[in-house]
């Protein structure tokens, strides 16, 4: 068996353990590559700048833990951006077990770091089930929808939302998504009707497929990934988990660029001994 | 009856639905909002049926003692050990800081990420087994690969300024332009299968 | 101290091996742990979808007078009518009622809100002239670039019609756009399960281990 049979050949096992070890040597050694700004999260940003103070943002948690390594950081991010700028939230999740990551932010950014109070600067009304068709219902009557928030008190108790009744009392809508009942909804069914401004994080997997929103203008703004969350921490400059993953992040797609490299090389070499 | 007034709801309910849909009078409107929350009324109780279907499959299994019916017994105990952690407070249950959120957060979260990452391992093994240039196509999509690899990461940056910028390029307007198209092929497909259920001509999923 | 002493912890960090022990090859201790998963997920959505909405959307209210709440909740018991043969005819009430709301909505939703904007997209950088005031190079090679991917691709789908002459040629350019489109999904994909193999890796050095700080 020579060289190019054995790479061939390869036990997965081995590419599993490069895999692995390509994520953990950077945590260890970093590089501090310098994180780029993309234009669409820099367009979110800067519709938040231009938000007036007092201004509610709707952000709706459409993930669970298998997207939180994407899009935690972000919402963290944007969240603190929105506290920062004395902006109100209103948080509520088409994914019920998005529900206690956003408990968890909105704990650590709007109590923990920022000190502000419950029902007054920020709400949360948890899982809202039946997708599209809910989202028809909120934009046109929010109180229907949201009767009562996570703990149980009655909307009408919480002073916030006294002026908070329907679409157009929304600053910012931000889509928090990974799959359906996500952002598609939110463009297809809740901005087709109501308009405003509408804003996605994505996971990487969902990205590609909303450039073609941004360019409509359906969409104000689009958070890619782990690395559009990693653009994020760096707007607001606070580091989080997504910048310190990025390096990992760099050093696995050098791997498996290289991977895809080899592959073709044995290819080749043995479509060349077959001729 | 079983069959005509089944398609006499959906031929009513759908046709309301889309004739309605921009008539903002408050009766009609108010009437159409009331329908939505019957719907998902009804669609709250699917997933009800459905955690009692996971219960009556699984229960089977362990009564025929079917292949890895030990399992099962898995199966129904975590399930019940959670519903009586979500409900035995009341609502209070879901509270932070409850057991109900203890198992989410140790339990539940690593068991759904971790299960999730293993795509990191297949997804890189596949790139080096089954991504060849075997013709031009083949070449185009490889090369759009590597070249978003690079420019989604700082190091691509590193490497050359331009990575960014490319890439910004080409998820705008080529990778956008075939997403559209695919999206629109897609609509004109969702609509028509729409009108055929609406109008009684698809009804398989009756049976 | 270099482990984690909180019970907690350990129970997510084993079952985190647990899982990841399937690399090596399928073994009852991942068939464990993911019967675990839906177990719990399963209580897990019922309890959420009760204390979020069942009950003050749907019994509280009727329980308060609102006697509306009894149609969906009727309609919403008929769906376990399809456990028995006898009487499973019944959920065509409930099935259907729900298909027509939201089929209804799709159509309106589809049109509305993805093909007239997706559609006038493509072709407003013409007409308004956002092609001509760009000043960029590249922009405007992108709108044009944008307008030829739209109609190619569609053309690739179009079955109705064999793909030779001006269609023919269209659709192979259609192939070409969807080529650069997969490729760039497939890129983002390898980026996304690698973040996820990230955010198990930390938690593993980090939370359990202690040997990240």
């Amino acid at each position: 068996m020579d060289f190019i049979e054995k790479i061939g050949r390869l036990d997965r096992r081995i590419i599993f353990l490069t895999v692995a070890l390509a994520v953990i040597l950077p945590l260890f050694f970093p590089l501090g590559l310098p994180i780029e700004v993309t234009p669409p999260v820099q367009q979110l940003y800067d519709v938040i700048e231009g938000l007036s103070e007092g201004s509610v943002v709707m952000m709706s948690i459409d993930y669970d833990p298998s997207g939180a390594p994407e899009l935690q950081p972000a919402t963290l991010s944007i969240l603190r951006h929105c506290f920062r700028r004395d902006l109100k939230v209103l948080m509520l999740g088409l994914w019920a077990p998005g529900v206690p990551l956003g408990v968890q932010a909105l704990d650590e950014v709007g109590v923990g770091e920022f000190n502000r109070e419950y029902g007054v600067d920020f709400v949360n009304f948890g899982y809202k089930p039946g997708g599209a068709v809910t989202l028809v219902n909120l934009g046109r009557d929010i109180h229907d929808v949201c009767r009562q928030d996570i703990y149980g008190t009655s909307v009408e108790e919480l002073p916030m939302m006294d002026d908070v009744k329907a679409a157009n009392d929304i600053g910012l809508v931000l889509s928090m998504s990974m799959g359906v009942p996500g952002s598609d909804q939110w463009i297809w069914y809740y901005h087709a009707r109501y308009q405003g401004n509408l804003a996605t994080a994505q996971t990487a997997i969902g990205a590609p497929r909303y450039y073609q929103y941004l360019q409509t203008g359906q969409l104000v703004g689009l958070v890619g990934g782990m690395k559009g969350s990693a653009e994020y921490e760096r707007l607001v400059d606070h580091m989080g988990l997504a910048t310190t993953g990025m390096d990992s992040q760099s050093v696995a797609h050098l791997l498996i660029i290289g991977f895809v490299i080899l592959g073709n090389i044995v290819y080749w070499a043995e479509k060349r001994r077959k001729a | 009856m079983r069959l005509q007034i089944p398609l006499a709801i959906i031929l009513i309910m759908g046709l309301f639905t889309i004739v309605t849909s921009f008539v903002p009078a408050k009766p009609i409107a108010d009437l159409n909002q009331t329908f939505r929350n019957w719907y998902i009324g009804i669609i709250t109780f699917f997933i009800f049926l459905g955690t009692f279907n996971l219960v009556r499959v699984n229960g089977e299994r362990i009564k025929t003692k079917a292949r890895d019916w030990q399992y099962s017994i898995i199966l129904i105990a975590a399930l019940g050990v959670m519903l009586f952690a979500g409900f035995f407070k009341g609502r209070a249950s879901l509270d932070e800081g409850s057991p109900f959120m203890y198992l989410y957060f140790n339990v539940q979260f690593p068991l759904e990420a971790t299960m999730y990452s293993l795509l990191a391992f297949f997804v890189t093994s596949a790139s080096f087994r089954a991504f060849r240039a075997r013709n031009t196509q083949a070449l185009v999509l490889l090369l759009a690969a590597v070249l978003i690899m690079l420019g989604r990461v700082p190091v691509g940056t590193s490497i050359w300024k331009g990575f960014p910028d490319v890439t910004e390029w080409i998820m705008s307007y080529p990778n956008a332009a075939a997403k559209r198209g695919i999206r629109l092929g897609i609509d004109l497909g969702l609509i028509s299968m729409a009108l055929r259920m609406i109008l009684g001509i698809e009804r398989s999923y009756m049976q | 101290m270099l482990m984690t002493t909180g019970p907690w912890v350990w129970v997510a960090g084993l079952l985190t091996l647990a899982i990841y022990s399937f690399l090596y090859k399928d073994n009852p201790v991942y068939k464990m742990a993911e019967y675990i998963f839906v177990g719990l997920s399963a209580g897990y959505w019922a309890a959420f979808l009760w204390w979020n909405y069942a009950y003050p959307n749907l019994f509280e209210p009727l329980a308060q007078g609102n006697y509306w709440n009894i149609i969906p909740i009727a309609m919403g018991l008929m769906m376990f009518t399809q456990l028995s043969r006898r009487t499973s005819w019944m959920v065509r009430f409930p099935l259907t009622f729900v298909l027509g709301v939201s089929l209804g909505l799709q159509i309106v939703a589809a049109v509305e809100g993805d093909m007239v904007p997706q559609l006038a997209g493509t072709f407003s950088p013409f007409t308004r002239g956002a092609m001509f005031n760009t000043y960029d190079f590249w922009t405007s090679v992108g709108y044009i670039v944008l307008l030829v991917g739209v109609l190619t691709t569609i053309t690739y789908f179009f079955f109705s019609k064999e793909h030779k002459g001006i269609l023919g040629v269209s659709s192979k350019i259609g192939i070409y756009f969807l080529m650069v489109a997969f490729g760039a999904s497939f890129g983002y994909t390898i980026m996304a399960r690698i973040s996820l193999l990230f955010g198990r890796l930390h938690f593993l050095l980090s939370d359990w281990m202690h040997v990240l700080k």
